[in-house]
């Protein structure tokens, strides 16, 4: 456990040092997100509400999306294929707590670095400058805090999933690429869900990716309520479940594969 | 006949801000201004004849890749004056590269992915070199540096030695005229060094290609050389003859000596025993006050002698000796 | 002069079969870059669907907009690849320039010829694929001077978003890093110009009007094409200046480009 918390503030220190890299990632989702509520006042024109989102709801929703792209790493993360490569995997495979932990650990870190240095910054810069909405009431933050972190650890099963490829193929590069580019259009980040028709949505929600971003935003902008977000959160907890198995069953095949092949 | 390198009181001083990195560094550094001078390159100079083939040593951060890259026209010198084959190199730099050839031990110049054969072919185009020239300098080539068995390998899956004979070959099909080669033989073993050096020298005598060697082996200098330059702290300490190097600053040669039979002692009036192993006696001797002929005439008197060795000092041990007790500034 | 040409045709080659030795990534690729194009189209048709309009624009002229931007930028990224800033700082550490340095062969058509993207293809061809959907929704009255321009505004395009990308290389050049500032203009700049561009803040939409003159370059010229009215009342002459943008900003980008070689020449990084 001691460890697990090291690991985390170490990945934490590191991220923070990246600071050149920080600056212009902020400026980038500033950009981005003006450009989005742009968009999004003009689609509303006169509307207020669109299947249950304000347009005000819709401006956080461009805000919340460019704070999550850091903390969810949601364009591509090749660390851990990267060190597959150089073969630092033996050093990795063989220390004193799992190979899955030993990655969530540092991502936790990454992740929590993320979130203050971009994503607080962002949503901080919307408030003060723009206006956005804010969730009601301490269960409603609990609630958002919840699903973050529940949203995390999908994303990071996910994208340890596409890395394990690395275990089988030297072209896991190709596959990540590929992995990562589904995320922009079935978590809900390019536009909320909720303006796709109705069936779409539902497809979407046989997948884990919705519940990387839509389900986060509808939280916190307090779209689901009651029972309908305790409905959400646990789904969200089962795929967050479902998909850490399957990293422990796929890490394993690795492993094994790694072993007989001998790298 | 003109010298085919001239080069007269050569300077490269750079202006080293305090190096902020990244873009909000290079932000900063337009902002405030901390020199720190560097005379990489102080006031050389030197001239090289066509057909010469020259060392060029130094300690790291003397100031050989600075003037190397001056001489292939990358860089361009604060002052001085640099005239090779006709041309000022960074000025004229298309007309200019186009009969130099240039090999730099740490990378390659071919295309990665290509078969050996296919990068040739594409500097053939490059260079303009006339079918029957390209055809005749590849068959001599291919043979002085066994080429055949990778030509068509592509350039990612040689060995390093493989790689540096292709970067060879590659570098002499358009006949130049000049030759500069970075670490040749870096990380190589013995016996693929050796054969780098064969081919170094058949182009040199046989092409009359000049070629200037930065090395840190000297043992190429050793083999290969006649000449010698030395530079520190951008200042060339030493141009002249390896001979005349050794003799000034060689220090103390060795005898090494196998008797026939076993000798209680073994002493001799003007050489001193460093070392001694059953019937293998090493002795050594000044260069000034005894001659190697001298001592083997004397222990010969003295002694059955079955075989002997005379041991140049290390070179390397030569020119260590001159940075470290800064001979060559006295 | 065929020299030149026969120089360019051979580097292009060289990338080209490098590339499709590793068939595996490469096809995964351009599946993958033609998604992420599709995607944003998918995304783009629901949300008109919900919506109707934007800014008085339906789906099919805004995806006009789009298949313009997408198409443009997929063919400027194929080719400028060699001026890509992502890249071009660590190549340019490794000692990849001072080799190219080394031939006979002039510079910027060297680093033009050092990069050739096939797996752009996926983006380029959906680019297509969606500019011809978007011309079955619509109804443009062809003239013949419109099917002329129609070219040279796509090729204006490619020419603005290659002198983006070069400029960040001559960035890079000085840094010896990725200039990650440059996205906002070259991905920024797609998102933003595939949407009526009245729709942004005055002072977002002045910025891309005269420092950055992307506006006449998609914009304008679709507004021509489609016979829609100008609501922000520049001259007349506006939808026919794209290739004074576009050419504009290229030949900044190159002037500032020869600067920084001679730059780095004479103090050798």
């Amino acid at each position: 456990m001691r460890l697990f918390i090291e690991l985390v503030k170490r990945s934490f220190q590191r991220q923070l040092t990246y600071r050149a890299a920080t600056f212009a990632g902020l400026a980038t989702n500033f950009f981005f997100g003006m450009l989005r509520v742009a968009v999004m006042i003009a689609l509303y024109g006169a509307r207020s509400d669109v299947n249950g989102l304000s347009l005000r709801g819709a401006i956080t929703f461009t805000g919340l999306t460019q704070a999550l792209i850091g903390f969810l790493s949601l364009f591509g993360w090749y660390d851990m294929m990267n060190s597959i490569y150089t073969g630092a995997v033996a050093c990795d495979l063989l220390k004193p707590m799992g190979y899955f932990t030993f990655w969530l650990a540092q991502d936790f870190g990454r992740a929590l670095a993320q979130f203050v240095l971009r994503g607080f910054i962002i949503m901080a810069a919307y408030a003060v400058l723009i206006g956005i909405v804010f969730p009601q009431g301490i269960e409603q933050w609990a609630a958002v805090i919840v699903t973050m972190l529940l949203a995390w650890l999908i994303s990071f099963a996910w994208r340890f999933l596409v890395n394990l490829s690395g275990f089988w193929t030297p072209d896991a590069r190709a596959i990540g690429r590929f992995g990562f580019v589904l995320l922009y259009f079935v978590t809900g980040f390019l536009m909320p869900l909720r303006f796709f028709p109705d069936w779409f949505v539902r497809l979407c929600y046989y997948t884990p990716f919705p519940h990387m971003v839509n389900t986060v935003v509808e939280v916190y902008l307090g779209v689901l309520k009651g029972p309908q977000l305790v409905w959400a959160l646990v789904k969200q907890a089962s795929w967050a479940v479902l998909l850490v198995l399957v990293c422990q069953l796929t890490l394993r095949a690795g492993v094994r594969r790694l072993v007989i092949q001998g790298g | 006949m003109s010298p085919i390198i001239q080069v007269s009181d050569l300077r490269k001083h750079f202006k080293l801000a305090r190096h902020y990195r990244g873009f909000l560094g290079s932000l900063r550094n337009l902002f405030t201004r901390q020199y720190r001078l560097v005379r990489a390159v102080d006031g050389i100079s030197f001239n090289i004849e066509p057909g010469e083939l020259v060392g060029y040593i130094g300690p790291n951060g003397a100031g050989k890749s600075t003037t190397i890259k001056m001489l292939a026209g990358l860089l361009v010198p604060t002052s001085g004056d640099l005239f090779i084959n006709n041309h000022i190199p960074w000025r004229d730099r298309k007309s200019y590269v186009a009969n130099i050839g240039a090999v730099f031990g740490q990378r390659t110049t071919l295309w990665w992915d290509l078969p050996v054969i296919e990068s040739l072919d594409l500097l053939q185009y490059i260079y303009r070199v006339p079918a029957e020239r390209f055809q005749r300098n590849l068959d001599e080539f291919r043979q002085l540096l066994d080429l055949d068995t990778f030509i068509d390998t592509p350039v990612r899956s040689l060995s390093l030695g493989q790689r540096m004979r292709a970067d060879l070959c590659a570098a002499m099909m358009h006949d130049p005229v000049l030759l500069f080669l970075d670490e040749p033989t870096i990380g190589l073993d013995v016996v693929a060094k050796e054969r780098i050096r064969q081919f170094i020298m058949h182009i040199n005598h046989e092409h009359g290609t000049t070629i200037l060697l930065t090395t840190h082996d000297l043992s190429d200098v050793e083999k290969l050389c006649e000449r010698v330059m030395i530079i520190d702290h951008g200042k060339l300490l030493y141009d002249g003859a390896l001979e005349i190097l050794r003799e000034r600053f060689g220090g103390k040669r060795k005898l090494v000596v196998d008797f026939a039979q076993e000798y209680e002692t073994v002493e001799v009036e003007g050489a001193e025993v460093v070392a001694r192993d059953g019937l293998r006696v090493t002795y050594e001797f000044e260069r000034g006050t005894m001659t190697a002929s001298n001592l083997i005439g004397r222990l010969s008197t003295l002694f059955r002698i079955h075989d002997l060795e005379v041991r140049e000092p290390d070179i390397e041990a030569t020119v260590r000796r001159i940075y470290e007790e800064r001979l060559l500034e006295k | 002069m065929s020299y030149v040409i026969g120089i360019y045709r051979r580097l292009i080659s060289v990338q080209i079969r490098s590339q499709m030795q590793y068939r595996f990534p490469f096809l995964v690729d351009l599946v993958a870059t033609g998604f992420i194009t599709i995607s944003g189209f998918v995304t783009l048709a629901f949300v008109m669907q919900r919506f109707g309009s934007i800014a008085g624009w339906k789906l099919g002229e805004v995806a006009f907009l789009y298949g313009m931007v997408e198409t443009s930028f997929g063919l400027m990224d194929m080719i400028f690849s060699g001026f890509d800033p992502g890249n071009f700082g660590r190549q340019t550490r490794l000692g990849r320039f001072d080799q190219l340095l080394l031939r006979p062969v002039d510079i910027t058509l060297q680093v033009l010829g050092s990069e050739f993207v096939i797996r752009r293809l996926g983006r380029i061809a959906q680019g297509v694929v969606i500019l011809i959907l978007a011309l079955t929704m619509i109804h443009i009255h062809w003239t013949f001077v419109k099917v002329l321009y129609l070219p040279v505004v796509l090729s204006s395009l490619i020419a603005f978003f290659g002198g983006l990308n070069i400029i960040g290389a001559t960035i890079s050049f000085w840094t010896l890093e990725s200039i990650e500032i440059v996205n906002i203009f070259t991905y920024g700049g797609t998102e933003m110009m595939s949407y009526p561009m009245q729709i942004y803040p005055h002072w977002l939409r002045d910025f891309f009007s005269y420092v950055l003159p992307a506006i006449f370059l998609n914009y304008y010229p679709s507004l021509y094409f489609l016979g829609k009215p100008d609501p922000l009342h520049f001259p007349t002459i506006a939808p026919f200046l794209a290739p004074v943008a576009g050419f504009g900003v290229l030949g900044i980008a190159l002037a500032f480009w020869k600067f920084g070689i001679r730059h780095y020449q004479s103090t050798g990084t």
